[in-house]
């Protein structure tokens, strides 16, 4: 048998004799020494050919709930060598406290043999599909429930509640206003510079007028709006909504008779879809306005050419367009707004996690609609 | 007594802005026993409570926490009296985006050097104690309200703290549940000698887990009992304690 190179250290002292490994525990056993026990019951595991080890804690003042591991470690590390271990010198109270530990490590183990935490991949995967396949059913039908009774409400509207509707304009279009005006001003800078780069080399600089109005009004400009309006109001609403279900107000709603469609998701539905096409005409305006500026600045171009020019380029049907696909886009991101908030249940985290839903896939649903529209518009000349 | 005193509260005041809640209580809370803070609702007793645990900041007055003035310590000491604490809120005041296994494992990895593992062992053991093996992986928003009490609790005890503190253990329980944390709360006072806290005014409470009690009162401002509640109950002769042990509500006429 190997003796070992040291006798002691801090937290506890040994003495082989025969193959008795008798070892006497010196410091509190806590949390905070963990570390140090961890690194000697370590060097002890290294000591070859005992078949006794016996663990003195008399000296012992102080231990928590690390004594359950040190034992445990302990346990393993001689089990596995056969080594037999007696713990001699616990207070009574030392006694019970382990035994009380002990008690819950036994429950953990048979729990832990009844719940299988382990997870694979596969099933994730296969959690992932199910959970995207039931949002979109869940969506679709909620989408179904809403148009449903919008269309029953249309020779009734009294009975949508209007008095949420004037305030919710205010706040998902009138204070939009400043930053979608300041965002298509940007992107009408931004196409116009671009554009205008091009356009010189081939001497076709007035067509920056054609190029800015028809891309503007037609794509970004109701693009642009609708991604502002999902990342301000969508969020809004599912944060609302959310809260009202974590604090049981859409259960108190629905206690008293309420339709929750009727009195929190149609209003806020027809006020985004009104509010979202005028929005769409300021960004429209401040995005020719942006364009018209490059224009001016860096290509021979006079006020009067450009908007001559952006009269013949510019039809009705590329502005109608854009402001029939913003009234769209208003319906999908109130609807989605409304119904991540509906989903939330549980607490704030919840809230956190439906709100950043509703803004991804408010701002999907927007792009994924308006590829069909371009398909649609292409295919009936529009 | 059980041991020596572990709490000392002396000459405390408490107020908000002007409203004075509590005035020059004092009380000594000792080690290992089960110390209940009763007293009708707007007492102060919360208030009390969030003192003793340094969330409110007394007028006037001291709190000795096993010898040390945690009103007047600062630094790294205040951090270790605050580490003698684990306190259990009302609603259990678990991190909603965490599981349980992560909400109680958060002391141990912020507060130790433990490897993933022992740290994983001892959340393990802590579930177990409190009755939620197997639970690990569950957030608090997947798991009841008796539940979620009970994992706040092995929260609280993640440090192995020295005085547990509840606050309204029981609200919002059933009765069932509400007795099996009254046992939950004896068995580890029993078995780990921890020193218990608890502010509630539930009466089937006080007298299945109180060692001993201090009632405050709103109009007093202040401390109107002291002792063991079962002898209280029947010999005091404050006719303000006698009537909420006996449940008694007096009309203003006979007031």
């Amino acid at each position: 048998m190997s003796t070992p190179a040291a006798a002691s250290n801090d937290y506890l002292s040994y003495s082989v004799e025969d193959t008795q490994l008798s070892l006497v525990l010196l410091k509190p056993i806590t949390v905070y020494t963990a570390g140090a026990y961890d690194e000697a019951a370590q060097s002890l595991s290294q000591m070859e050919g005992l078949t006794l080890l016996v663990a003195d804690f008399s000296k012992v003042r102080e231990y928590d709930s690390y004594l359950a591991v040190l034992v445990d470690l302990i346990d393993a590390a001689c089990g596995k060598r056969g080594i037999q271990v007696e713990y001699i010198g616990m207070s009574e109270s030392m006694e019970r406290f382990l035994a009380s530990l002990k008690a819950a490590d036994q429950a953990r183990n048979d729990a832990a043999a009844d719940v299988s935490a382990w997870r694979s991949s596969l099933e994730h995967i296969g959690e992932f599909t199910l959970r995207l396949g039931r949002d979109t059913r869940d969506f679709v039908e909620f989408f179904g429930e809403l148009v449903y009774k919008l269309l029953l409400l249309l020779p009734r509207p009294g009975l949508i509640r209007w008095k949420d509707f004037p305030f919710v304009f205010t706040r998902a279009g009138v204070d939009a206003v400043p930053i979608v005006v300041l965002i298509g001003f940007l992107i009408g800078l931004i196409i116009g510079y671009q554009g205008a780069v091009q356009l010189k080399q081939f001497g076709a600089d007035i067509y920056l007028a054609d190029m800015i109005g028809v891309s503007i009004t037609r794509e970004l400009g109701p693009l642009m709006t609708a991604i502002i309006v999902a990342g301000r109001s969508g969020a809004a609403f599912a944060a609302e909504i959310g809260t009202m279900k974590v604090s049981e107000e859409i259960d108190a709603l629905k206690s008293l008779g309420f339709d929750i469609m009727r009195f929190l998701v149609m209003p806020r539905v027809l006020a985004v879809m009104l509010a979202v096409p005028f929005l769409t005409l300021f960004a429209d305006v401040a995005g020719i306005l942006g364009g018209l500026l490059t224009g001016l600045m860096t290509l021979d171009l006079t006020l009067t050419g450009f908007f001559n020019q952006l009269q013949q380029a510019l039809t009705y049907s590329h502005v109608f367009s854009g402001v029939l696909k913003s009234v769209v886009f208003g319906f999908l991101i109130a609807t989605m707004g409304c119904f991540r908030g509906l989903q939330v249940f549980g607490g704030a985290e919840s809230v956190g996690k439906y709100t950043t839903a509703a803004v991804v896939s408010g701002i999907f649903l927007i792009i994924f609609v308006d590829a069909i529209f371009a398909f649609v518009f292409q295919v009936l000349d529009i | 007594m059980p041991d020596s005193p572990i709490i000392q509260v002396r000459n405390l005041t408490i107020q908000y802005g002007s409203l004075v809640v509590l005035r020059d209580v004092s009380f000594d809370v000792y080690k290992g026993e089960i110390f209940v803070i009763l007293g009708g609702s707007g007492c102060g007793k919360s208030t009390l409570m969030k003192a003793i645990i340094g969330l409110v900041k007394p007028s006037a007055g001291s709190i000795i926490i096993d010898g040390a003035d945690f009103t007047s310590v600062r630094g790294s000491e205040r951090q270790a009296v605050l580490r003698k604490f684990g306190v259990l809120f009302q609603s259990g005041g678990l991190f909603a985006s965490m599981t349980l296994a992560e909400n109680v494992a958060l002391p141990l990895e912020t507060y130790t050097s433990l490897n993933n593992d022992r740290i994983m062992q001892l959340v393990d053991i802590k579930l177990a104690s409190v009755g939620l093996s197997g639970y690990q992986n569950f957030l608090p928003s997947e798991i009841s309200g008796g539940m979620r009490k009970r994992a706040g609790l092995a929260r609280a005890m993640a440090l192995d703290p020295h005085i547990l503190g509840f606050d309204e253990p029981s609200a919002g329980l059933d009765p069932i549940t509400s007795a099996a944390l009254d046992q939950l709360i004896i068995r580890l006072n029993e078995t780990l000698q921890t020193t218990m806290l608890v502010v509630t005014h539930e009466l089937d409470s006080i007298f299945a887990i109180a060692h001993r009690i201090i009632m405050l009162d709103r109009e007093v401002k202040g401390i109107i009992a002291e002792g063991d509640p079962r002898e209280l109950k029947e010999h005091s002769t404050d006719r303000r304690v006698l009537n909420f042990f006996n449940r008694v509500v007096e009309t203003s006429e006979e007031a």
